[in-house]
């Protein structure tokens, strides 16, 4: 990008925050990183691309929050793996994005920072999508050239599809998560966020590196295994899920779903029906062991060693930290509840053991959807089986902020169904990407690929654009 | 009012201690070993729990003091020193374990939850025998079977300030990799669990995993105690083996008196957590306040994967365990006394040390090789042992010189060569002590690194045994010391053979005025032939 065309987003960035709320904070060194033409003579694969953060992501120059009273103005004294590759090819960070807190959230309104609104509908406030609210906020408001989220059951792909971007979740273990700030790491995915393809894959090309910091990185021996597998074809096979064919579908959403079968086909893949019987418990499944990780996860925020502290007192009727840690929000809160309740020994069986258990019978699904093996699970892939599958990435049309609130308050589980489509590829690993169907519209298809198979997934990606 | 406690409390535990033969202890351990590895478990901050006081906070990494987004990366010299550890207790590795989080709040766990080994830990069963031979215990042999051996993390510590009103908090020896393992309830008495502890104590040492030290926590002894099968209590808080063994005293004690009193019913399903405050048990905390765990496979951690031939490669590369090293020792050829054998082979606690027992015990090998080599059939066991044992050890700690400074100089041969000139009468006893001393002492201040001529030596000291005595000049010396003494009653006590021994007397004080180089026998004939003692 010239250094002209990025001083005029710039411009723009106080304007657009003012209005969409789409950053925590932002990098007061902006400008100057970015190299002017000409000067530059080794030139880097992202020079002066300007990225945002999600603030989940641990950066030395900039505090990290995760939208949360309890890491309010938490400066991390080391970068994440992603920031410092990105860093290294020349893109220019303008500030950490807004988010749900801790990531817990599909709407991007439970955030200490404010609800960040989205930019499709300038004249009404409506849902942005989330968690990684403020990174698709602030890529559909032109200010970024791409954004960093982070994708657990969904934060990418939803508020990318409410925002008519590209929300792109990488394969589990792809991209590093050192520095990543963990919500439910067994699920806990990199992903990135666009409206160029070309810069989507440049980014990802940037990114998708073994980290020895990281124990869930993907191994170098594997990754070359992935390379070898990885063999383009002009026409696949594309399979509906028909778990995912849900009633009660918006129609504008029911066409652009037709619309982008329609582009398929006519780019000369093949269409079919399949079945994965246990997407249907993904829900339970991700809603069973997500917080339990969560509450595990967020058990270090004590206040002792960093973060926000309790003026008072450190217990409260005998509970250690209780003061400090009732500065968690509601949805925080709630989940870290239910995430305990799931790991107490009486339920502990129950509940996370038989969600364990059902997560291995929905990866042996999927491997049994796959033509490609997967490399992890050993699984040879099924000849009979489909290359990629298809669904919506969302159930519904972004609602107007003022519609969302009662909902959740009533019933507590609703916001949830949202992550119905996305999280079965969450539970599994896979590699999965909303691209948008309508220019400019909160429309959006999910296309999934068996693990490993995501540059193939991207190029197939890019024919629907 | 504490003392008056603590008096009491230890005449309970002391004065009159005795089992009764109705109320059957039964006891197991709960063991916790901090591993001597380089860096942390977890990390790569370095592995020094004791750093000095005045560098609290100092060996923590980003990951030990649990900023966020900071990841586990698991340390292998830690799963080599748990393989050596399971395979000398002959424990059932787990090819495939893996890490559980164990949640607690503390202020010195700075994740809210300690890293462990819960559901599928490290290795499975196994056991220590104890035999009456080695290992002081009454009977000939008592098996003390294992449960698991798992691989967790250690703790920060916290260290309180009443005047202050706060509590300091040391995060050095958070993460540091620990070893807990778990005994089943096998011990019936307090001599097998000294035993037990002696023994486990040296064989982390001699296996080079831990210091094995009580004193400075780096190995930690919880012990539950149940009489006639009621609920077992757990003691904690347990800093040295005499406060383990005074706390079962006391617990055993306590219990008994429960039971006799019929009082057990009131706390009869409940077990329960008591720490020792020196003198007696207190209540910690029992079952109905029990913290639940919500124990969780740590999501992100790999299992610990082994393949049985690194198992075997591990077990291959371990030295010969304490127990072969004993009874070889107390066998043919070297037939030392069980004594002698643990010096050589049991280690101390490692505090400036002067040698390892694995150096000590192969410059033993060594020499005795060397020396029965040149002594053949005249091989006496005993000459090595005591001069290594008493006289070497004696003069290492006299100077403060180090073992492998001393076998520079005077290496295993040279020191056979000084027992057989022992040995064949070419320098008395004395003599070669001073000149043992002698090398050894300018070992230590030239940094003689040569090892030494002991000919040349003994020339220059004229130390040779005198081969031709002049009679007359040994006789001049018995009339010399005869003159000298002022006792007439000695001189007439051993002539009239009252007082025999009186004549050792006399030959003493001619060996020492002719430094032992006149043979101890010529100078009795002298002295005899001189007195005309007719016995």
């Amino acid at each position: 990008m010239s250094f002209k065309a990025a001083i005029s987003r710039l411009d723009r960035v106080s304007k657009i925050q003012k209005q969409y709320n789409a950053f925590t904070y932002l990098n007061p060194n902006c400008k100057e990183l970015l190299v002017k033409d000409g000067l530059c003579n080794t030139k880097k694969p992202l020079t002066n691309l300007l990225y945002g953060i999600k603030d989940n992501i641990a950066t030395r120059n900039i505090p990290t929050s995760c939208g949360s009273k309890l890491l309010q103005s938490y400066k991390s004294p080391f970068d994440a793996t992603v920031v410092k590759l990105l860093e290294n090819a020349g893109a220019v960070s303008v500030g950490k994005t807004n988010l749900d807190e801790f990531g817990m959230g599909s709407g991007g309104l439970f955030s200490h920072f404010g609800p960040t609104k989205n930019p499709l509908f300038p004249s009404q406030d409506t849902v942005v999508g989330g968690s990684s609210s403020g990174s698709a906020a602030a890529v559909a408001a032109d200010v970024l050239d791409f954004s960093i989220g982070t994708d657990t059951g969904g934060s990418v792909r939803l508020p990318a599809a409410y925002t008519s971007l590209i929300g792109f979740k990488p394969s589990y273990g792809r991209i590093s998560r050192f520095g990543v700030i963990a919500y439910a790491q067994s699920m806990d995915t990199v992903g990135i966020f666009s409206k160029s393809m070309s810069v989507v894959k440049s980014v990802f090309g940037i990114l998708d590196k073994y980290d020895k910091k990281d124990p869930t990185s993907l191994s170098e021996g594997l990754r070359g295994k992935l390379k070898q597998l990885s063999t383009p074809k002009s026409s696949y096979k594309i399979g509906i899920p028909q778990e995912l064919l849900q009633d009660n579908i918006p129609s504008e959403l029911q066409s652009g779903f037709l619309l982008a079968l329609e582009k398929l086909e006519a780019s000369g893949h093949e269409i079919y029906c399949v079945s994965i019987p246990q997407m249907i418990n993904s829900l339970p499944i991700y809603y069973t062991l997500a917080p339990a990780e969560a509450a595990s996860n967020l058990a270090r925020y004590d206040g002792l060693r960093y973060g926000y502290r309790d003026d008072t007192a450190d217990s409260k009727d005998d509970t250690l930290f209780a003061p400090t840690r009732s500065a968690f929000g509601n949805e925080v809160k709630s989940r870290i509840v239910l995430g305990n309740y799931n790991l107490c020994s009486e339920s502990f069986d129950n509940h996370y053991i038989k969600a364990q258990r059902l997560r291995v019978d929905l990866i042996n699904e999927f491997d049994n959807a796959f033509t490609h093996p997967n490399i992890l699970t050993g699984s040879p892939g099924n000849q009979n089986g489909v290359d990629f599958l298809i669904s919506l990435s969302t159930i519904n049309l972004p609602p107007a902020l003022s519609n969302y609130g009662p909902d959740c308050t009533s019933d507590p589980t609703n916001p949830y169904i949202n992550d119905i489509f996305t999280t079965p590829m969450s539970l599994a690993g896979l590699p999965a990407i909303n691209v948008p169907v309508v220019k400019s519209k909160p429309i959006g298809v999910q296309l999934v690929g068996q693990y490993g198979d995501d540059s193939r997934l991207l190029d197939l990606a890019a024919e629907l654009l | 009012m504490l003392q008056l406690a603590r008096s009491f409390g230890s005449r309970i535990a002391k004065k009159g201690f005795h089992f009764l033969p109705d109320f059957k202890l039964k006891c197991g351990l709960e063991i916790h070993t901090q591993l001597s590895t380089q860096n942390k478990l977890f990390s790569l901050s370095t592995n020094d729990p004791f750093a000095s006081a005045s560098l609290p906070n100092h060996h923590t990494s980003f990951f030990d003091v649990s900023l966020p987004g900071t990841q586990p990366t698991l340390n292998p010299e830690v799963v080599l020193l748990a393989t050596k550890l399971a395979v000398a207790l002959n424990s059932r590795i787990n090819m495939n374990s893996r890490f559980d989080r164990k949640h607690y709040f503390y202020a010195d766990q700075p994740m809210g939850y300690q890293i462990t080994q819960h559901y599928s830990p490290f290795a499975k069963g196994g056991f220590l025998e104890l035999s009456g031979s080695l290992d002081t215990i009454d009977e000939d042999f008592k098996r003390i079977e294992l449960v698991q051996l798992q691989i967790e993390q250690d703790t920060g510590k916290s260290v309180y300030r009443g005047s202050e009103g706060r509590s300091l908090i040391d995060l050095n020896r958070s993460n540091v990799p620990l070893i807990e393992m778990v005994t089943q309830p096998n011990f019936t008495d307090l001599k097998q669990v000294r035993a037990f502890i002696k023994k486990y104590q040296n064989l982390v040492r001699h296996l080079g995993i831990s210091t094995g030290d009580l004193e400075t926590g780096a190995m930690r002894v919880d012990v539950n105690v149940s009489v006639n099968e009621h609920p077992r209590v757990e003691l904690k808080n347990l800093p040295n083996t005499s406060s383990i063994l005074s706390a079962v005293k006391y617990e055993y004690q306590r219990q008994v008196e429960l039971i006799q009193s019929g009082e057990t019913d009131r706390y009869s399903g409940f077990s329960e957590t008591r720490g020792w405050t020196g003198s007696s048990t207190v209540k910690l905390r029992s079952k109905e306040t029990t913290i639940d765990y919500r124990y969780m496979p740590d999501p992100e951690l790999p299992s610990v994967k082994l393949s049985p031939s690194a198992v075997q490669s591990v077990a291959q590369s371990m030295p010969e365990l304490p127990d072969a090293v004993l009874r070889g020792l107390m066998s043919e050829p070297y037939n030392l006394t069980l004594k002698d054998a643990k010096i050589l082979a049991i280690k101390g606690n490692g505090h400036d040390q002067l040698y390892t027992q694995t150096d000590l015990l192969k410059f033993y090998l060594d020499t005795f090789n060397c020396y029965s080599e040149l002594s053949g059939q005249r091989l006496n066991p005993k000459l090595p042992t005591n001069w290594i044992i008493h006289e070497l050890l004696g003069n290492l700690n006299r100077l403060q010189l180090t073992l492998a400074k001393a076998a520079e100089a005077f290496p295993p041969q040279k020191f056979a060569e000084l027992l057989m000139l022992i040995q064949d009468d070419k320098i008395s006893k004395a003599s070669g002590k001073l000149l043992l001393f002698h090398i050894l002492d300018e070992t230590n201040t030239s940094s003689l690194a040569q090892p030494v001529d002991l000919g040349a030596l003994i020339e220059s000291f004229d130390l040779n045994t005198i081969e031709k005595i002049d009679m007359n000049e040994l006789k001049e010396i018995c009339i010399g010391i005869i003159d000298e003494i002022s006792d007439p009653k000695l001189i007439e006590g051993i002539v009239s053979g009252k007082k025999k021994n009186s004549l050792k007397f006399l030959v003493g004080q001619g060996m020492r005025m002719s430094q032992g180089r006149i043979k101890p026998y010529l100078f009795e004939q002298a002295f005899k032939d001189l007195l005309e003692v007719k016995w």
